[in-house]
């Protein structure tokens, strides 16, 4: 399962925020797009409309608040709905409960950042080497 | 059909031990497995996968469709669950069970774990008894345990409460920086502490390596072979004697019995060219050793015009008292890096509070911990304070992950008759055969429990030098999990429990529990060498005794 190529550019958008790039890089460049895109297939198959659904929902909050697209928002402002869609403080129409897409969201961006590289994401193990994980 | 001395249904930390003995005693054991043998990179590494977090499955079964179980939470909601999700109370389903994959403390319970009921009384509402054995009956087979198959430990330690006829077969593992800090914190507080011991060669021992300070001990299989359980020794030992047939994918469907009632072998099921086929074997004693769910499961299953309510249920008994542990956790940032990647990462504990403390029954042991996996640390082990997203999440995580001193510990169940397995007969497998069904919770007394030891392990984590500390406590849930025990108790009287003092069932003369079934009360340890030990002097009866 695929999803289309603007509920890619929110959920890059989305997870940049939620595991940002600072000295090490953040979710999207450490691979958590290709952990998504391998489970999309497997165990997060079950959640895919929710997923598809939930990133519709984030986009059309972003343009009912601030008419434009989630990717181009600022930081801060992504962040300001990142909050409300955790708090279930929504002002657009969501098909699926925010809470739950939110939580659902953080929680497989982790999953992908920290897992093991074979997972697809954790690229060359930069998570690992963040945290000192294979330090002796 | 064949007909065999004994047939031990499962291969965990019992059924392996009772098979060894037998076969090695000169007895036709037929040894049934429902998983298959696993090799260590079939178990692998899957940090989302394995027996310690199980987001999308397991690396060590049961499969996850075909296998639902049925709970019923503290509300009266009723759900089918997978293996892998919560409320399923799983252990590993593979040649070794739960052993495969344990962590492998080997705690001794103490003297007074097997007097529970005439120590404390038993409050309102628990099943709470006293063992129709004592310490001094099993510490000849705690020490045949640690022995056979091989714990590291230290032997001079804890002999005031636990007195030992002999040491351990092996050193304890090495100290870390967390045990030195954990150490300070604790002869700070006047607390007494001792190495944790491990079914872990810490060098090497019984034809098998030491352990290579791997990361991946709870949830894992061993890269070295050095983690013992019964898959690599007892079993091996048993199937060398030419003697024991292991015959793995073997589900047992029921124990058989005869027109008279008396039970005469099992009826199992096996995968074969075109589907599934059932075999019957015959056997003068029959041994089950599936662990506490699934062996109270199959005895209500196997039902008969003799017995209407499944075997040895004649006092509604089996499947009560399901019980595990309770775990407080707490955790505590240090100044100063604690983690230094070598496994198997848990080190030194305190039984300071498994007793005496005031106005509670029982109490528990802490510990520090197992290296967890980061995406395990993740879910589990953050503050509760902390945004669970953002760059204060990823900054604590880079800061604070090797610098996070974890301690936790099982908390001694105070049963309820209430927590039990029943028979969902609506509810099939993937061999038609009715599912188990869970409900209750333990006592709130071990809640209360369960709170006070959270307090000792804040406690011990301030004074271990933390500068932040935060904990969590599970609540009135049901128990069960990895240590689920209780549910087929040993006793005197049958109309309290299910077997007598050896694990016959009261009502068969040649049925047999070996589990941790049996166990009355789960001590406030890691209960399996307590069921190892129950399963050598069991095994010895039946030699001795019974074949």
């Amino acid at each position: 399962m695929k999803l289309t190529d603007e509920q890619q550019k929110t959920l890059r958008a989305a997870v940049d925020r939620i595991i940002p790039s600072d000295d090490y890089p953040g979710a999207w460049q450490a691979g958590v797009g290709d952990y998504l895109a391998q489970q999309f297939e497997k165990d997060l198959l079950p959640f895919f409309d929710t997923y598809c659904t939930g990133l519709a929902s984030l986009e059309a909050e972003s343009r009912k608040q601030f008419e434009q697209s989630f990717s181009s928002l600022s930081d801060e402002q992504k962040d300001a709905i990142l909050n409300q869609v955790e708090a279930g403080d929504v002002v657009a129409t969501w098909t699926v409960s925010p809470q739950n897409f939110f939580k659902l969201l953080i929680n497989t961006t982790a999953e992908g950042f920290y897992s093991e590289p074979q997972q697809g994401g954790n690229r060359e193990g930069v998570s690992w080497a963040m945290i000192g994980f294979d330090s002796i | 059909m064949s007909n065999y001395d004994a047939i031990i249904i499962g291969t965990g930390a019992a059924g392996g031990i009772v098979a060894g003995v037998l076969a090695e005693a000169g007895k036709n054991v037929l040894l049934l497995e429902r998983g298959p043998a696993l090799s260590f990179s079939e178990v692998g590494r899957d940090h989302l996968r394995n027996q310690r977090l199980s987001i999308y499955g397991h690396n060590a079964g049961p499969d996850l469709e075909g296998n639902p179980r049925v709970f019923v939470d503290p509300q009266g909601k009723v759900q089918t669950v997978r293996p892998h999700q919560p409320h399923y109370h799983n252990n590993a389903a593979c040649v070794g069970g739960g052993t495969r994959v344990y962590g492998a403390q080997a705690w001794r319970f103490l003297p007074v774990d097997f007097r529970m009921a005439s120590t404390y009384g038993v409050p309102e509402g628990s099943s709470l008894s006293d063992w129709p054995i004592a310490y001094d009956d099993l510490e000849p087979f705690y020490e045949r345990a640690e022995w056979e198959l091989g714990v590291a430990g230290d032997g001079s330690a804890l002999q005031d409460k636990l007195p030992r006829q002999r040491g351990y077969p092996l050193p304890a593992v090495n100290s870390s920086p967390q045990t030195v800090a954990l150490r300070r914190g604790a002869a700070q507080l006047g607390w007494s502490t001792n190495p944790v011991p491990l079914l872990i060669n810490t060098k090497p021992y019984g034809g098998r390596e030491a352990c290579i300070g791997c990361k991946y001990c709870v949830g894992f299989a061993c890269p070295t072979d050095a983690k013992n359980g019964s898959h690599n020794t007892m079993i091996p030992r048993a199937l060398a004697t030419g003697l024991c047939t292991l015959q793995t994918g073997a589900i047992v469907n029921s124990i058989e019995t005869d027109t008279h009632g008396t039970v005469t072998g099992v009826s199992y099921i096996v995968q074969a060219p075109h589907g599934t086929e059932v075999k019957k074997a015959t056997a003068k004693i029959v041994v089950v050793s599936a662990g506490a769910i699934e062996s109270a499961r199959l005895l209500l299953n196997s039902r008969s015009s003799h017995h209407p309510n499944g075997l040895g249920n004649e006092n509604d008994q089996v499947g009560r008292n399901l019980q595990g542990h309770l775990y407080p956790r707490a955790y505590g940032l240090m100044r100063e890096k604690v983690f230094t990647g070598i496994g198997p990462g848990v080190t030194i504990a305190t039984t300071q509070f498994n007793h005496g403390n005031p106005d509670l029954i029982g109490g528990g042991m802490l510990a520090d911990d197992f290296i967890k996996p980061p995406i395990d640390f993740w879910y589990d082990s953050l503050p509760p304070d902390l945004p669970r997203w953002g760059l204060a999440n990823k900054q604590f995580m880079r800061d604070n992950y090797t610098r996070v001193l974890h301690v936790r510990g099982p908390v001694q169940d105070i049963s309820s008759p209430k927590a039990r397995v029943t028979i969902d007969h609506d509810v099939l497998d993937r061999w038609a055969i009715p599912v188990a069904r869970l409900s209750g919770t333990t006592h709130p007394e071990t809640v209360r429990a369960a709170e006070f030891m959270q307090r000792r392990g804040e406690e011990w984590l301030r004074a271990s030098g933390c500068e932040k500390v935060w904990s969590y406590s599970p609540g009135l849930v049901l128990s069960g999990g990895q240590h689920q025990a209780g549910t087929c108790r040993m006793g005197n009287d049958p109309k309290t429990s299910v077997t007598d003092k050896w694990g016959r069932v009261h009502s068969h003369d040649n049925l047999f529990v070996i589990d941790g079934s049996l166990h009355v009360t789960n001590g406030g340890f890691n209960p399996v060498l307590t069921i190892m030990a129950l399963a050598f002097r069991s095994a010895d009866y039946l030699v001795q005794n019974r074949l």
